[in-house]
């Protein structure tokens, strides 16, 4: 959460004498870290106040004037399409140089003098959301009129007017850290990480008062730790004083009116929100603080109607729900102008019943913010006098009933344990017990203890973050500066343990492909219902999400194929062919359990023109990866699988189970993903592979005497498939080592239903060189079994 | 017999000048230096003369021998080289043209990332790891101190496995995908070995997807937990880390942070690159960095909860954490200019092929 903050403001209760910017860079280092810094001068420099003294038509534009603007030292001329504007109006004027958010949006952009549809318009007049005050009072799209804001002259700088030479810090505060939500917070951070002396101004007493009284009632005392409530009568509501709306501004909120102003104010100041009623929209001069009933209903001061449930804590009047406690007030019984009698409200609500009931309803605020992270039942007291301070000064009237306090137990400040030896082991930092004290004390705590062992008391600003004795570490560490703190190496022995062998060989995997010129993958792990039916895999088979972030991202993939096919064909335009893997978890539900998470290789090409000979080639890197793999598969034909093309594929096994598969995609599943030409993938399951992979390396001695290789050409069924000639062959003859296929040819010249194939024979003898004739008559041999046993035809 | 031999010479040298090739070289050997050549008929005459003679003329003789055979060499020389450049001619090929690249293979952005995070941690004995990515909420919330109806599980914008049309719900909670590798701290320190450092880089997600954010990410997550672990030497592994992975010239910032399951916690800086973390760059605010720093990611102590969580006494054992997302760390890199980083997983081949 972040919060803006004005260091003028800061420094009504932190006295000091450093730079904005030594300031922020103190709080990012040690307390809480400044986004940006906004020099108010800067940003409204050459920005200036100028009075319209006369009107013209602009001859081309009928919506457009041409105002003669004095702005001081002389009268210019600037074109404006504001339609509120009239002479006589006190108007803040961009001159040429300053820098404005066109139409209040993007980014500070510098004005230049310009021609506005042929007439020159020396700078330009502004509306609020032009200078970034899109929340400032006025009419939509208007011009902002300041005649009755400021006293300043023409030609006096904005700022100087406008009372607003400030620097304006973007603070970001963890959500542990609601105190320092606010201006007091800051200033007490400031005060112990940076420079100067923080000192709170503790508002005046409340002065009881009476003539107005109320019924406060705590129905659910568990939801409401504390409820305070004051009645001031005789208020005049009305705009706020130029310094209040500033700070309103300049705070992000929206000035409303003098009541509800101050009640954001306080809640900028002091981090504790507060609720203003009108008394005399209160049945029964009545509040309760219960559960809502099933069915009421609230008006909010959005204009929105909410429906309220049961277990949600709302402020009601005798009769109807007034306030979704915490959250946001209903708009009948707010203040209005013709409010007289107001009704403060300062509480403290449970911070989780104050979430849920935001997030049951959709509702947010900035009292929610900082209810739902906790806040202390002490800092209601302060805040309500500081609510009825301020009143009395800006609004009149006077106290008119007792200050009402409803609470069940009296506040009792927090205590812990705290061992100052621990903080400098975990520091690694020799710090002396004063110097981590002289830190918690500066912060707000209480150290009472000796020798070491100590007490610690923690301020009420605090009572929702320090849980325990290692908080205080942090607070020590922080303050001290973690830039102070040493840059050491671990000298501790390391672990023993081993790396997961699996993560080893997926890097191994994924380099023999990148090294024989596959892409890598890396696709989302959710797909759609639709991806994996599309791939006739069931969604009901798959881990289903229950708050999808879209319809394509529902399912856990339980197979990477219907991913791939689909980058396939999202690819192909620009890149219509290619070889790719992915080598990723798929995710098996199991019952009861989690899901069992199983690594898959996919790999292969798309875009392929010659089936026969893009198979072999991925059947050469499956064998070049299994063998790096030390794995030893077998890969037979399979007809029967559906997701495969019947006649071009084969199931990869290994020790006999089944572990992938190589093939052509079934073409109907290359058309239900709209791929233009055939894809050859190779789909193995990696985990089921992963522990039988081991590292092999193997020195096999060069033979001594040279192989001769004889080539043979032979006719032959068209379908006799190689494996069944290498077979039959192999055992032959001792001589005859290796079988390889050189050439395949089918066409013209061959009977329909036969190939010639060109056959490679390796011979050699481990004893001697052979000669020619004794190469023959191995190849001899050889021919006449293709000849006799295999129906083939010597060529 | 000398007249006859500095004829010879005479005769030779006229002739080496006028022979263009190698057949004519050849011939003039075979002619005045063979076997059966003038040279050698010229010394068939010194068997008749006296022995005085002999040594005289004899070693005239060789002198000329020597000379004419070196002088040859010269010549044989100049005419291999002329005949190489004229060969040369023949073969000239054009070393300008573009080069031909094999069709090369690419490994993802993010496998790329990955591997330059373990090889830097590996060196600080960090053990790689994996837990599961789809896990329970008592993994993934609760024993990192943050129970049920804790704030913080706000920030992470976290998916549920459906269950019908309920949340999938176990003994240890309510089944998430993993919104951070947290979830990890827990599990490691439940296999119950010391000391312990690990570095778990695995997928999460959240419910998130514009610009800077996608559904699908990853996190590095370091751990060790040991004894008398000291905040110095997490700031030491980062700053070891930093160097290396951006570069020696690169600071580190710690700054204050919340985390439920650390304690101190802090965000992770890094000086920028364009400033070098002045913030400041030609005399302007420095456009590509927050006041002269980039946060990269968060760390902290672990909270005392989490090591009693992992079955630990945290009176005995405690440790540090970090952890950062990995395609936003790779693309912080300096030279990387990935504007929108949904494109890491469209598996847009145009994009991978330039990793």
């Amino acid at each position: 959460m972040n919060i803006l903050a004005s260091y003028n403001w800061i420094k009504e209760y932190l006295q000091t004498e450093i730079t904005p910017e030594e300031f922020a860079r103190e709080m990012s280092l040690k307390s809480m870290s400044v986004e940006s810094i906004e020099h108010l001068k800067n940003r409204f420099e050459n920005m200036v106040i100028g009075v319209v003294e006369e009107l013209k038509d602009h001859p081309d534009a009928d919506r457009l004037k041409i105002a003669i603007t004095n702005i001081g030292d002389k009268k210019v001329e600037v074109v404006c399409g504001g339609q509120n504007l009239c002479s006589g109006m006190k108007v803040a004027v961009a001159l040429p140089g300053a820098k404005v958010l066109w139409h209040g949006e993007g980014d500070w952009v510098e004005l230049k003098p310009t021609k506005v549809r042929g007439v020159e318009s020396f700078g330009m007049i502004c509306a609020p959301s032009e200078l970034g005050f899109e929340k400032a009072p006025c009419l939509d799209g208007g011009i902002w009129d300041l005649s009755d804001i400021t006293e300043a002259s023409a030609g006096t700088s904005f700022v100087e007017a406008m009372d607003l030479d400030d620097v304006i810090f973007d603070i970001e505060v963890t959500s542990n850290r609601v105190d320092s939500m606010s201006i007091v917070g800051l200033a007490r951070e400031g005060g112990v990480v940076a420079e100067g002396e923080f000192e709170f101004k503790e508002p005046a007493l409340i002065k009881g008062g009476a003539g107005k009284e109320l019924k406060v009632q705590v129905d659910a005392p568990e939801l409401c730790p504390r409820y305070m409530a004051v009645v001031i009568d005789g208020v005049k509501v009305g705009p706020s004083p130029l310094w209040l709306q500033n700070k309103i501004l300049l705070s992000g909120h929206r000035p409303i009116n003098n009541i509800v102003d101050i009640t954001n104010y306080i809640l900028h100041e002091y981090g504790q929100p507060l609720h203003a009623f009108d008394y005399e929209k209160l049945g029964d001069e009545t509040i309760v603080v219960r559960k809502a009933r099933d069915g009421e209903k609230i008006e909010a001061l959005d204009d929105n109607t909410y429906d309220l449930k049961a277990d949600q804590l709302v402020i009601a009047d005798s009769t109807k729900p007034v306030a979704v406690a915490g959250v946001m007030g209903g708009a009948p019984t707010g203040t209005r102008d013709d409010t007289v009698t107001v009704v403060f409200e300062a509480a403290t609500f449970d911070p989780v019943s104050v979430r849920r009931t935001s997030r049951a309803l959709n509702l947010y605020s900035d009292s929610q913010l900082l209810f739902e992270k906790g806040l202390s039942t002490k800092s209601a007291e302060v805040a309500l006098a500081r609510a009825v301070e301020l009143t009395l000064e800006v609004a009149g009237g006077e106290v008119a009933s007792p200050v009402y306090d409803v609470q069940e137990q009296d506040y009792k400040s927090l205590a812990f344990p705290w061992r100052s030896q621990k903080t400098r082991d975990i520091m690694g930092v020799d710090l002396s017990d004063e110097e981590m004290i002289d830190i918690l004390v500066r912060l707000g705590f209480k150290v009472d203890g000796v020798d070491g062992e100590y007490n610690v008391v923690v301020p009420f600003w605090r009572d929702h973050d320090i849980e325990a004795e290692i908080d205080f570490t942090e607070e020590i560490a922080r303050v001290y500066g973690y830039h102070n703190v040493p840059t050491v190496l671990p000298d501790q022995a390391p672990p023993t343990v081993f790396e997961d062998p699996e993560l080893a060989w997926e890097d191994r995997t994924k380099k023999v492909f990148s090294s024989y010129g596959y892409i890598e993958f890396y696709g989302y792990s959710f797909v759609s219902a639709g991806d994996l039916e599309r791939y006739d895999l069931d969604p009901e088979e798959a881990i289903k999400l229950y708050n999808p972030l879209s319809s394509e991202l529902t399912h856990m993939r339980t197979s990477l194929i219907p991913s791939v096919l689909k980058d396939i064909e999202m690819n192909q335009g620009e890149t219509p062919a290619g070889q790719v893997f992915e080598l990723q978890k798929v995710y098996m539900p199991r019952k009861g359990d989690l899901p069992e998470e199983k690594s898959r290789l996919v790999f292969g090409g798309f875009g392929v023109k010659d089936v026969q000979e893009a198979f072999l080639r991925q059947k050469g890197v499956l064998e070049i990866w299994a063998k790096s793999m030390g794995l030893e598969l077998k890969v037979e034909r399979t007809t029967d699988d559906v997701y495969w093309h019947p006649t071009r594929s084969a199931a990869i096994s290994y020790n006999g189970n089944r572990v992938g598969t190589i093939g052509q995609v079934a073409s109907q599943y290359q058309q239900a993903f709209g791929i233009e030409r055939p894809v050859i993938l190779t789909d193995i399951d990696f985990e089921q592979l992963v522990s039988s992979m081991k590292v092999q390396l193997r020195y096999e001695p060069s033979p001594d005497f040279p192989a001769m290789i004889r080539d043979i050409a032979v006719e032959i069924d068209a379908k006799m498939e190689f494996d069944k000639i290498k077979n039959k062959l192999i055992g032959m003859d001792e001589l005859l080592r290796a079988i390889d296929l050189k050439d395949v040819y089918q066409g013209d010249k061959i009977e329909v239903g036969k190939k010639s194939l060109t056959l490679s024979l390796s011979i050699r003898s481990d004893k001697k060189t052979l000669s020619s004739e004794e190469a023959d008559a191995v190849v001899g041999k050889i021919e006449r079994v293709l000849v006799d046993q295999m129906n083939a035809k010597v060529r | 017999m000398k007249p006859k031999l500095e004829e010879l010479k005479v005769g030779f040298l006229a002739a080496l000048d006028n022979v263009k090739d190698d057949q004519g070289l050849e011939e003039l050997r075979v002619e005045y230096l063979g076997r059966k050549g003038k040279l050698g008929d010229i010394l068939k005459g010194l068997k008749d003369l006296s022995v005085e003679e002999k040594k005289d003329i004899g070693a005239f003789a060789n002198t000329v021998k020597a000379e004419l055979e070196s002088v040859f060499k010269r010549k044989q020389a100049e005419l291999a080289h002329e005949l190489a450049g004229a060969k040369a001619q023949d073969e000239w090929i054009d070393v300008t043209a573009p080069g031909i690249a094999p069709e090369p293979g690419h490994l993802h952005f993010s496998t790329q990332a990955i591997e330059e995070f373990v090889d830097i941690f590996k060196q600080l004995g960090f053990v790689r790891v994996r837990h599961p990515e789809v896990d329970w909420d008592y993994y993934a919330f609760e024993a990192l101190n943050m129970p049920k109806g804790h704030p913080a599980r706000d920030e992470w914008e976290t998916f549920f496995i459906a269950d019908g049309d309920k949340v999938m719900e176990g003994e240890k909670g309510k089944m998430v995908l993993t919104p951070h590798t947290s979830n990890g701290q827990v599990r490691e320190m439940e296999k119950g070995y010391m000391p312990l450092r690990m570095m778990s880089i695995n997928k999460t997600y959240r419910r998130q997807a514009d610009v800077t954010h996608v559904p699908m990410f990853h996190q590095l997550e370091g751990l060790m937990i040991d004894k008398n672990v000291t905040l110095a030497q997490l700031k030491g592994t980062f700053d070891f880390f930093v160097k290396r992975f951006f570069g020696p010239d690169r600071e580190v910032r710690l700054r204050p942070h919340h985390f439920p399951f650390t304690e101190p916690s802090f965000e992770l800086d890094i000086s920028c690159n364009t400033c070098h973390g002045s913030g400041e760059f030609e005399g302007n605010r420095c456009r590509m960095c927050k006041e002269g720093w980039h946060e990269l990611g968060g760390a902290g102590m672990v909270h005392p909860n989490v090591i009693r969580a992992g079955g630990l006494d945290p009176e005995e054992y405690n440790g540090f954490a970090f952890g950062w997302g990995v395609e936003r760390c790779m693309s912080m890199k300096s030279g990387m200019n990935l504007r929108d980083l949904r494109i890491i997983y469209k598996n847009d081949i145009r994009f991978l092929k330039q990793f």
